[in-house]
């Protein structure tokens, strides 16, 4: 779906935090970085262009984490979804987990390795999943040019 | 009802029920607290892990070049302009450490027995750094902070009638909403406003919030002391008054008037009712 490079959507409103997070997955990565400090901004990306895995804030003004990570859901089903909170808060971790079927739930301060061994193989999966809908695709599609076969051959036989 | 007494012992009591109430909200806003400190130091620990990695990278990269006799390749150049952008990133984060940790110190100070001259507005704008990092997102604070004389006050004390005040505006509005602090000089007085656009409290209520123990909050959350000991704090311990206006669906303003000084006498006493 995506092209070239896999796309990573990082959204927190601290600056500082989506500029670390830049600069460390440009130092080992080739990942292109669309970073966003206004969740409704990331929200209007999401519905523009498609994207591997979308890494959020919980605690933003006006739409938090989870509600913006339902939209991803909604928008894009197969791009995983992460929340990375500096609120150590199990409730909001369930909540998200229920609600918008979380891949993974990271708390602040984070640890690099692991963010970046998640965002890889959150992308893993998405393309995974990506692929797998492109197959049953093209089976349907089998499918559907067998049973026309099927009915014509059916047809010039009676 | 609170009785109106000039007796050490309850003056003691009530600040130390004071200071447990204190303790009791501030342990409440740490998850906001933390929230707030786990952002820049993430970043920080982030930052460091990639200029030590950038460095490394950059060491070879000129060690190449001067091998090879070559020029310092573009790359080089940009790592040094990302590292200089994490440094700066990593002084705003420090920076807003230390801004959230001034502003606990001036909570977590013993309540003073001394009286002080304070300057009010800087005591609201700390209780407004703190609770805004814990209503960060739902509530915006609109502030018209007038020029005041200093006041003579018990700074820990007031800070917590600040705090509660501010705390019960923030858990009146339910979704998003403002919170407006206002200040202004009134002859010897120093007037305080906060006003929320919060749910108003519903008439049959209004007689009984001064009350102790009397609460709306769920089980847990709220001790039904923290508008008693306000009172006490405002009305007997500095002399001063305190009243509001409330609207259901509207919203509640607290009036908080406090002396400009003490009566000199005794630190403890107030001037007789």
């Amino acid at each position: 779906m995506t092209n070239g490079q896999p796309h990573v959507l990082l959204v927190d409103d601290e600056d500082m935090v989506i500029t670390s997070i830049r600069a460390f997955l440009q130092l080992e990565t080739e990942y292109e970085i669309h970073g966003y400090t206004n969740p409704q901004e990331a929200m209007r990306h999401l519905e523009m262009s498609p994207v591997d895995v979308v890494v959020s804030d919980y605690l933003m003004p006006k739409m938090n984490g989870i509600q913006l990570l339902a939209k991803a859901k909604e928008y894009q089903p197969e791009a995983a979804r992460v929340l990375l909170t500096g609120h150590a808060d199990k409730q909001s971790a369930i909540q998200a987990i229920n609600k918008v079927g979380l891949y993974q739930y990271l708390e602040k301060p984070w640890d690099n390795s692991q963010l970046l061994l998640v965002i890889n193989s959150a992308i893993e999966r998405t393309q995974l999943l990506r692929n797998l809908r492109e197959k049953v695709g093209e089976l349907d599609e089998a499918h559907t040019n067998l049973k026309d076969v099927q009915t014509r051959l059916l047809r010039a036989f009676l | 009802m609170t009785p109106e007494t000039d007796s050490p012992e309850l003056e003691l009591l009530t600040r130390k029920l004071a200071d447990a109430h204190k303790m009791a909200s501030l342990g409440r806003l740490s998850a906001g607290i933390v929230h707030e400190i786990n952002s820049p130091i993430g970043s920080i620990l982030s930052n460091n892990e990639v200029v030590l990695r950038s460095l490394a990278k950059l060491k070879r990269m000129l060690q190449e070049a001067q091998e090879q006799a070559g020029p310092v390749p573009r790359k080089a150049i940009d790592m040094v302009d990302s590292i200089a952008s994490l440094s700066e990133v990593d002084r705003i984060a420090c920076e807003r450490i230390s801004a959230i940790v001034r502003s606990l110190k001036t909570f977590a100070r013993v309540n003073e027995s001394d009286l002080r001259m304070v300057d009010v507005n800087e005591l609201l704008r700390n209780t407004m750094k703190l609770t805004g990092a814990v209503f960060r997102g739902r509530i915006t604070f609109e502030t018209d902070l007038g020029e005041l004389p200093e006041v003579e006050c018990y700074p820990g004390l007031l800070n917590q009638v600040f705090l509660n005040l501010i705390v019960n505006a923030g858990q009146a509005i339910e979704e998003e909403g403002t919170i407006a602090v206002r200040t202004r000089a009134e002859g010897r007085l120093v007037a305080i406003d906060i006003a929320d656009t919060g749910t108003g409290i519903p008439p049959e209520v209004r007689p009984l919030i001064f009350s102790a123990g009397f609460t709306t909050k769920p089980l847990g959350e709220g001790t039904g002391l923290g508008l008693t000991i306000t009172r006490e704090i405002v009305e007997d311990t500095h002399g001063g008054r305190i009243s509001f206006d409330t609207e259901v669906g509207q919203g509640t303003t607290f009036h908080v008037l406090i002396p400009v000084e003490q009566p000199r006498s005794e630190t403890n006493n107030r001037s007789s009712a």
